[in-house]
Formats: structure tokens, sequence, C-alpha cells
């Protein structure tokens, strides 16, 4: 995976009004800083600092994080299942990077 | 002479010590009460201290006087973490997520990290529950405080003592 690969996975069978639990996996190394490559050169860090979460076209969720959080982070929440649209992460690095992914939220007919 | 100077290394080794005590002492009597001044909180019995005057700060920015009650919120860690660059961490809350009585943040501190704000969680009602999950790094043992706030403004907290083998943070 090159940085910035981005996964969501939500159950595949969702009926109105579920909560579901929403995994998402972001490829990136959340450098520290405080490390130093094989030849004694300092790695400069380097990280996802904000996640923002939309469904439809509201805003969910917002992730502050810091060089903290493991490698290829990931993070799970819940969603309120209310309608059928779709759910979209944006995650942003300190170097600018902007990374997106998005899924569909849709309703399997009972 | 030879007496002289054993005497006077012996007057330097003894005033050595004397001063050593006397800062060790005072120092940690100031330091637990200019932790506690910081703070302005009394501890519930089984909470963390406060072990440094960054972390007091921390709490003080973003709870300011309000008090950090132990309850409503859970944080599910390892007692030993073997691997301190991958560390799990469950956060669950028992409160509601209704439009107008939700959970507005959730923040993770580590006390011994390089930086002790890990990170923050702004949440919504549309989530329905407050049930995060993630991974960590972790610098060295230490207490990890799950600290969330409500849209009212309540603060609710949860602890957990880590023991971490490998140091995560470099």
């Amino acid at each position: 995976m090159t940085i910035g690969d981005a996964r969501i996975r939500i159950p595949d069978r969702i009926s109105r009004g579920d909560l579901i639990i929403v995994n998402a996996i972001v490829s990136h190394p959340m450098d520290t800083g405080f490390f130093r490559t094989a030849d004694g050169q300092p790695i400069p860090a380097f990280f996802i600092k904000d996640v923002v979460v939309t469904y439809g076209d509201e805003q969910v969720a917002r992730f502050e994080w810091t060089s903290g959080v493991s490698k290829d982070p990931i993070v799970s929440f819940t969603l309120k299942a209310d309608k059928e649209a779709p759910l979209a992460m944006v995650w942003t690095d300190t170097k600018g990077g902007v990374y997106k992914q998005s899924v569909n939220v849709a309703f399997t007919s009972a | 002479m030879a007496s002289d100077q054993t005497s006077s290394r012996r007057w330097f080794l003894r005033s050595c010590a004397l001063a050593g005590a006397g800062l060790l002492g005072s120092g940690s009597l100031l330091r637990g009460e200019r932790l506690l001044a910081a703070t302005g909180r009394a501890l519930d019995p089984g909470d963390p201290e406060v072990p440094n005057e960054q972390i007091a700060k921390l709490l003080k920015d973003l709870f300011g006087d309000r008090p950090i009650r132990k309850g409503h919120l859970s944080l599910d860690m390892p007692v030993v973490a073997e691997d301190g660059r991958v560390v799990p961490v469950i956060i669950e809350s028992d409160l509601p997520m209704t439009a107008d009585q939700y959970v507005k943040a959730v923040h993770l501190i580590v006390d011994h990290n390089p930086d002790p704000h890990l990170s923050a969680y702004h949440l919504t009602p549309a989530l329905g529950s407050v049930s995060l999950q993630t991974r960590i790094k972790m610098k060295r043992t230490t207490w990890v405080r799950a600290i969330l706030e409500t849209s009212s403004g309540d603060v609710w907290a949860a602890y957990a003592h880590v023991n971490v083998s490998l140091n995560g943070c470099g």
C-alpha cells in the first residue's frame, strides 16, 4: 500500500435505523520525528492530524490526531444509519496531503 | 596536612549530602502543593495523580475548573503492552446521543508520552453511540486518561494503567 490508500468497511446488510460499526484504515507512516534512519539521519515528523467524517452532506465527526496514533492508523466508530447516503472520510496530514475514501450506505430490501 | 585534607573532604561530603536531602525534601513537597493549586481540584480515591505541570495545564485548558468525575465511560486497554508502537484502545460510553443531550468530545491523554494530548474525537448525535477503537503509541509505563465532555458541559473520565515493555515513540 502506498501512503494515503484508505479503506472503509461497513456491514453488508443494513436496515434503516441500524446502529452500524464503521471501520476505517489509511496507509500512513505516522512518523513522530524522534526516530532516525539506519545511517543516523533524523526522520522528520510526518503524520495525519485531522480526519473528517461526513454522512450525506452532514459532518458527523472530526478527529484530531497526533503522531501518537500508530502507523497505518485505524479508527472504528458507530453510525446511526437513518438515510441512504454516501459516508465519506477525509484524512489530512502535516505536509498537506489529503486522502479521501467513501462508501455508500444503502439499505437491503427486507 | 593529612588530617586537614580528610576533615575538609568529610565536611564537603556532608554538606553535599545535606544540600541534596534539602533539595529533595523541599522539591517534592513544593511540587505536590503546586500541582494541587494548578489543577484546583481534589482527587477521588483511585484517580491517578497529576504527574507534572504539563498535564495539569492540559487539564486546565481543556476542562477549566469543572470537576472530572469517574464514570459513564470505559477505557479498555491491555494491562501489559509488549510493543509500545501498537497499543489497542477501546473507548465506550453509556451516555445518550440525542439531539439535545450528547457527548461532544472525547480526549485521550497519555501522561508520559512526548505529546500527552494524543487525540481528540469530536462527535455528533448522528453517530448514535460512543464506541471508538484505535491503536496508539506509548513511550513507557504510565496512566492513560480518557475524558469526555457532554453537550451540557459535564465531564466524565476513565483511567487505565498500562505497563509498556518496548518504547514505541523513539
